[in-house]
């Protein structure tokens, strides 16, 4: 909302500078937004309050809300301005412009008035000034007057030319799909029924609550009006509003919470100011409000002031802020009082808000500060967040970089399971990434760019997946990931393979995860657990849902306190060369508990064991002295597999 | 039997020099001493089968042979090392290139160091789902359908109306209050998104750090105590802080929080937009309806939440001047 300070000193006494008024407007809710505007045209200059405001007060949306909270905060008076108070004039029956409402679901209340023999012209200075100040340009004196009365109130108000009525009458219904209204600033929008419109002999004349149309505009001949002011579905104007892609000044108060008296504040503002400025004669005219919004009574419980900020407040300031907000005593009790809610103070929903209201014109900067001094409760931090927070500090001390990228990624239209975004501004970033190599790997390129010949990246983060139509919540599933990835020409890919290996290796063994095993299933590798997937290996990256990892996390003890005996055999296999070699590691693995580590060297191939054979060297540490039994169990199991033991080679543990 | 002695003396000496130069010590161990090969092992193994007198004689000089070359490898060992130590090709005051270790990224070092600061003053960390539910990420927390204050978050939808990427991390805050029974002290860290265009302030999602505590006796004051201690933790000592209220629809009473600038001391400057003071915080004691809506006696517990975002921050902290280099290549450790 933007305050031209001299126009805002019309309701307020302060004596007090621009960057004083500001402060005080930000401790109350009314922030400065940006650096204070110096606006000046001739004579006439002001400074201007550009202040943040936070939707929920409609009546911050005029120049008499904010001036009533400052008052309240200053303890100085506010002053509402002058209404007219003179003899409205009877019409005559065939004067009368009938009011028709269809839509009584969109519309509240419509409050009219005509004018006639009215001079229309250019407004006097002090009123162009203070809208220009403001920001809206100068029109003529009667759109003036209902953009004036607009600022200073918070109620749009609209004047027609009756001269452009083919009949005495408006009205208000829902709009035929097709129709077209062409805007005061010539734009032509097609309708549908979900808009409402204003209409004159069947034609659309103004778009509801949002813009008027071209054909009954006031103009320089004009000298009767009908003079309107408003009050709709909100939820309506705020979707057509957005539909019709249109943002004004009616739009931004329209689509608050404004209440429906403020359309007789804003009519009988509007009636002195046309009669001064343009003369003529004013008439009564229907008031459409066939169901009046009743004041609102809400309890104030002293008690429940100390609950939340848990102070005394003197009772006498507690009913001097409220009555200087506007809240009206209804009756009052040793423990509580009831008050009447101002009715523009549609944002007070419950007592809560009342005190909030007393404790900001108290001034938070007022409200002691106290340490919490309870136990604190018992911990509910999910075992996934330490779970993740351990594999960021494996793969960072194994000196991998962590990487956040981007998860709105461009959708692929191939892709079912991807999730695309109903509304997303871009194009490019309109769909949830199934998976994070690519975007890893795009870093990974910049690295390479940098000179930087191997990178070493991982990244934590979520994948998202769509099953079945989409309907559901439970149709839409995200799963927390680390992907781990190794960039750059420098190595080759059986280096990186065995990097990418040994990661994994390191992180099973952190998290005591044995026996684990690749399983390959055509040009997938796929990382399982007790026949549980836990991710996926490639020669230069692998992934692993760390809910998986978190549910197969065994302890791992590397702490050894005894010596142990050890000793270290070869045993050679010859195996078909598309067999992989991992599950024939893990079964050894498991045969019993003399095998510690294994060591498994593929060999190069040779002509004794021909082209669709390999042959490879498993180098089989065991603990203790006598491990005839366990190595016959091995040759057992190699020759079960089909496969046979070429050679065998012992080497004495001698030192 | 002396004339072995006496060639396996020789052979050493010889070996000793040879060994020496290439310090490999546990081969020549091994020549002399293996248990099933060793030269000396094999003259050991002869002394069984010795006569009485002959065991006399050479017993001892087998024995002295063994203890003398024992002791001789073990000089030359320790011999080598000295002179390997002393290797004047060892420079010292030449500096060298650090081991690699990885980095951790600005948001999750910001994170943690948070995560410290609540962690010792008893809070939990929650996490939850990015895709979320209009009943969890607005009603809950008193917005209801049309609210204007809709508009301070512009939704991505995955569904319209009803399914959505959470626009706040308050969502997260309404499921635990919604699924655990009070008292209460939680933080959650993680990724928002909203409809914005990408450019140097916004990217469509960012990072936010939300905390609430919910308990019996709970008052803004205690929140004015936690949000000074915290902000102190993060910016010192000195801090200057700003309290005012700001309306957020699910809290009332709402708060804003702000530091002064620390550029311009308040002065104004083009860091803080001419302002003097910088927005850090938003927070406020929980709504009674929230409170209501998640099942919890509003009348009986009282609570405050507070939130603010995580890239701003650490992007001054790690002098990034673009919020998109955060989330790309741009950005590399070196
Ligand atoms: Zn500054």
């Amino acid at each position: 909302m933007k305050i031209p300070v001299e126009w805002l000193k019309e309701y307020i006494d302060l004596d007090k500078t621009p960057a004083e008024i500001a402060k005080s407007f930000t401790t109350i809710g009314l922030m400065l937004d940006k650096p204070i505007i110096k606006y000046s045209k001739g004579n006439f200059s002001t400074e201007v309050l550009d202040l943040e405001h936070r939707m929920d007060r409609a009546d911050w949306l005029s120049i008499l809300g904010c001036s009533r909270d400052l008052a309240a905060f200053e303890k100085t008076t506010f002053k509402m301005p002058e209404i007219y108070s003179g003899d409205i004039k009877k019409p005559s029956k065939e004067q009368i412009v009938d009011i028709k409402v269809e839509c009584p679901d969109l519309v509240n209340r419509f409050n009219t008035r005509t004018f006639k023999k009215i001079k229309v012209g250019r407004s006097p200075d002090w009123l162009k000034n203070r809208l220009e100040s403001y920001g809206i340009s100068s029109i003529n004196n009667i759109v003036d007057i209902t953009n004036y009365v607009m600022v200073e109130t918070g109620q749009p108000m609209h004047a027609q030319d009756l001269s452009k009525f083919q009949k005495r009458e408006i009205l208000i219904r829902k709009a035929i799909k097709g129709e077209k209204i062409t805007t005061l600033l010539g734009e032509t929008i097609e309708l549908t029924e979900e808009y409402f419109v204003l209409t004159q002999n069947g034609m659309p004349i103004v778009l509801g609550g949002i813009v008027g149309g071209k054909d009954t505009a006031v103009d320089e001949h004009t000298a009767e009006i009908v003079l309107d002011a408003g009050n709709y579905n909100q939820v309506n104007i705020r979707k057509s509003s957005r539909r019709a892609k249109i943002q004004n000044e009616t739009v931004l108060r329209y689509d608050k919470f404004l209440h429906p008296k403020l359309t007789e504040i804003a009519i009988e503002r509007a009636t002195k100011l046309i009669l001064e400025l343009a003369g003529g004669e004013v008439y009564e005219n229907v008031d459409w409000y066939p169901k009046e919004t009743p004041e609102r009574i809400m309890n104030l419980r002293f008690a429940r002031i100390k609950t939340l900020s848990g102070m005394d407040i003197p009772l006498k300031e507690v009913e001097s802020i409220l009555s200087a907000l506007g809240y009206v005593t209804a009756g009052s009790s040793k423990e509580s009082m009831s008050v009447t809610v101002p009715y523009f103070r549609t944002d007070v929903e419950v007592e809560d808000d009342i005190v909030a209201d007393v404790l900001r014109i108290h001034d938070y900067n007022n409200i002691p500060t106290v340490h919490l001094d309870i136990a604190p409760p018992k911990d509910i931090t999910p075992e996934i967040y330490l779970v993740e927070e351990q594999l960021r500090d494996i793969c960072k001390n194994l000196g991998f970089h962590e990487h956040i990228t981007d998860p709105l990624v461009e959708p692929d239209p191939k892709n079912d399971k991807q999730i695309k975004l109903e509304n997303a501004i871009s194009q490019e970033k309109s769909a949830l990434r199934t998976e994070m190599y690519t975007s890893l790997a795009k870093v990974a390129e910049s690295y390479t760019k940098n000179k930087i010949k191997t990178s070493y990246l991982f990244e934590l983060g979520k994948t998202y997946e769509k099953q079945g139509s989409g309907n559901d919540f439970a149709d839409y599933n995200e799963s927390r990931v680390l992907q781990v990835l190794i960039g750059g020409d420098e190595l080759t890919a059986k280096e990186k393979a065995k990097t990418t290996k040994r990661v994994l290796a390191s992180i099973m063994r952190d998290f005591g995860i044995t026996p684990y095993a690749i399983d390959v299933t055509g040009d997938m590798n796929i990382v399982m657990h007790e026949n549980v997937v836990l991710g996926e290996i490639k020669y230069d990256s692998f992934f692993l849902y760390t809910e998986a990892l978190k549910n197969a996390k065994g302890i791992p003890n590397r702490i050894q306190s005894e010596y142990k005996q050890t000793k270290t055999e070869d045993i050679s296999v010859v195996m078909p060369k598309t067999t992989p070699v991992g599950p024939v590691f893990w079964k050894i693995k498991e045969i019993d508990e003399k095998i510690g580590s294994i060591t498994c060297i593929p060999e190069e191939l040779d002509t004794i064991i021909g082209e669709k054979n390999k042959n490879v060297l498993f180098k089989i540490n065991y603990s203790g002295d006598n491990f005839a039994e366990t190595r016959e169990k091995i040759i057992v199991l190699i020759n079960s597999l089909g496969m046979s033991v070429r050679e065998l080679s012992s080497i004495a543990n001698d030192l | 039997m002396q004339d072995d002695i006496n060639n396996i003396r020789k052979m050493f000496e010889k070996d000793l020099e040879t060994y020496s130069k290439s310090g490999d010590f546990d081969e020549l161990y091994l020549k002399y001493f293996s248990k099933t090969h060793g030269l000396v092992t094999n003259l050991l193994k002869k002394i069984p089968s010795l006569s009485a007198e002959e065991k006399r004689t050479f017993g001892t000089s087998i024995n002295t042979i063994q203890n003398e070359l024992k002791q001789a490898i073990t000089e030359a060992k320790a011999a080598f090392k000295t002179a390997t130590i002393n290797d004047p090709a060892i420079d010292l005051s030449i500096p060298e290139v650090p081991l690699n270790s990885g980095e951790l990224h600005p948001i999750t070092k910001t994170i943690i160091e948070m995560n410290k600061f609540f962690r010792y003053h008893g809070y939990s960390i929650a996490e939850g789902p990015e895709i979320e539910t209009v009943e969890y990420n607005f009603r809950k927390l008193n917005l209801p359908e049309g609210h204007p204050a809709t508009d301070l978050q512009d939704t991505l939808f995955v569904k319209e109306p009803d399914i959505l990427l959470r626009t706040h991390t308050s969502s997260i805050e309404s499921r635990i209050l919604s699924e655990y029974e009070p008292p209460l002290r939680v933080i959650v860290p993680g990724k928002v998104y909203r409809n914005e265009t990408a450019n140097a302030s916004n990217l469509g999602f960012f990072h936010q750090y939300q905390g609430f505590v919910v308990d019996k006796g709970v008052t803004i004051q205690h929140l004015k105590g936690i949000l000074e201690e915290f902000h102190k933790f993060l910016f010192g000592e000195n801090v200057v802080l700003r309290f005012r209220y700001k309306y957020y629809p699910e809290v009332s009473p709402g708060m804003g929080v702000d530091i002064r600038c620390q550029f311009c001391e308040g002065a104004g400057c083009t860091v803080c937009r001419q302002r003097g003071w910088v927005e850090v915080l938003g927070s406020g004691m929980i709504h009674y309806n929230t409170l209501k809506m998640c099942g919890i006696d509003p009348e009986e517990y009282t609570g405050f939440a507070f939130g603010m975002g995580l890239d701003r921050l650490a992007m001054s902290k790690f002098g990034i001047s673009d919020i998109r280099k955060l989330y790309s290549g741009e950005m590399i450790y070196v």
